[in-house]
């Protein structure tokens, strides 16, 4: 069989114009803002790959439909005994609150959705799709997290879907604190010695030491992350040392291929949270 | 004669790499987690520029590309800029080389996957160490240029019955 087929001068610069004008437009492409990218990607996956992602969708829900049943009961049991504590302690916090002359508690909330996680055909995902449904307004960058800990966040979103990156992605970065001590640094995702993505505190005082063990929770620094959101389990310190800080190794809460539900969550907006009164000259005669 | 036998393989390769691509997108939940298995994305490109002009060739790669990054989640625009010069230098390199030679087929497939292969880890979010690249390309390849050689000989030996 023949695949010999060197065409004449004038087709062989035809090709060579066709092919450099593609180049071209591969590289408009990768400039695009993320906004454009995430419209793109979203045209594809709802016409040439929609067929091919339901079927993913139906591979996987057929085999992990029992885990995910009994995974579900016992979020469900958790959450309702979660919720007779809560009922106390929420009316305790009102009392408390017009005792003290507070105004009333602002609630935050959350909107779930569902993850779909990116496939590159090589490692692990970095990035995430979260559709969530009618009347949520996303407002970005916002976190999403699942009740056992942090997953990532929202860079962009078209309709009710946005483009998110795991806390794998090399340019997460969240700002915690210690559960039980008084410590603060920043989380990034790190890969080990063999291939396994794991979390670095990083930027912890020198002079502070986290015992191995402590639970890592947002600090709600930079308002992407609400604030006490689990991120991971601190494993050990590390050897080497920058400056005058510590780093440590921290097991992440949560795996990013391990997130079919997420919570996005949706801070109080500006008109509704109580100002702050700051403290003005003190009255004459005092 | 021997324009008809040349339109029948073509028309078998195109089934051939069809497959190929369907194969990729719908079978890859089963090998994303794997530390090597076939690259039939790359494999699909490189069995269609066996049989199409460069400029065509070119233009399947980007094609690709697009629909790889928008599986992924990632590389939008580099995957199909890594694809579409595949795609154009596969194709010019069936002219430039002895592309009648025996095993040219199977090295051709082995050779362009496994540059194809590694750029595109490259390309990736996170681009893994360099024996990972060098190494589980080339074994990464090894399969591919098996899986889709057959597919390519299985095409051809379809082609020549039929004539």
């Amino acid at each position: 069989m023949r695949y010999l087929t060197v065409g004449r001068r004038e087709s062989q610069r035809r090709d060579l114009f066709l092919a450099a004008g593609l180049c071209l437009a591969a590289l408009f492409l990768s400039s695009l803002g993320l906004q454009a990218q995430l419209a793109i990607t979203l045209g594809l996956r709802s016409t040439v790959l929609a067929p091919f992602l339901a079927a993913h969708r139906m591979f996987e829900r057929s085999a992990d439909l029992a885990e995910r049943v009994e995974l579900l009961g016992a979020e469900r049991d958790s959450l309702a005994v979660r919720e007779l504590q809560n009922a106390d302690l929420a009316e305790e916090n009102r009392q408390l609150r017009v005792i003290a002359g507070l105004p009333e508690r602002v609630l935050e909330g959350f909107a779930v959705g569902e993850v779909v996680a990116g496939a590159p055909e090589s490692g692990g995902s970095h990035s995430f799709l979260f559709r969530v449904g009618p009347d949520v307004d996303l407002r970005l960058p916002a976190g999403v997290s699942t009740p056992r800990g942090l997953v990532g966040v929202l860079r962009s979103a078209r309709g009710r879907t946005g483009l998110g990156e795991f806390w794998t992605h090399p340019d997460f970065r969240v700002a915690v604190r210690a559960a039980e001590i008084p410590a603060t640094g920043i989380v990034r995702p790190i890969v080990t010695g063999p291939g396994e993505t794991l979390m670095l505190l990083e930027g912890v005082p020198d002079q502070t030491e986290v015992p191995d063990g402590s639970l890592l929770l947002t600090s709600g620094i930079g308002g992407v992350h609400p604030s006490g959101i689990p991120v991971g389990t601190v494993l050990e310190e590390r050897e080497s040392r920058s400056g005058w800080s510590r780093s440590y190794l921290v097991q992440p809460a949560v795996g990013p291929g391990q997130v079919r539900v997420g919570l996005v969550w949706l801070p109080a907006s500006p008109e509704s949270t109580v100002p702050v009164p700051t403290p003005g000259p003190a009255p004459e005669g005092e | 004669m021997m324009a008809d036998a040349d339109r029948s393989a073509a028309a078998w390769n195109a089934v051939a790499v069809v497959a190929l691509v369907v194969a990729h997108f719908l079978l890859r939940p089963f090998w994303v987690g794997l530390p090597v298995g076939p690259d039939l994305l790359v494999g699909a490109l490189l069995v269609g520029t066996l049989r199409l002009r460069a400029g065509h060739a070119a233009l399947f790669g980007f094609a690709l590309g697009l629909l790889e990054s928008a599986m992924a989640l990632e590389g939008l625009g580099g995957y199909a800029l890594a694809l579409t010069l595949l795609g154009y230098l596969g194709a010019r390199s069936r002219d430039l080389l002895f592309a009648d030679a025996r095993f040219y087929v199977f090295s051709y497939l082995f050779v362009g996957t496994w540059i194809g292969h590694a750029a595109l880890q490259l390309l990736g979010t996170t681009s893994p160490g360099i024996p990972v690249l060098v190494l589980g390309s080339a074994a990464t390849a090894a399969i591919t240029s098996l899986v889709c050689g057959a597919a390519e000989a299985g095409a051809v030996a379809l082609a020549v019955r039929g004539s």
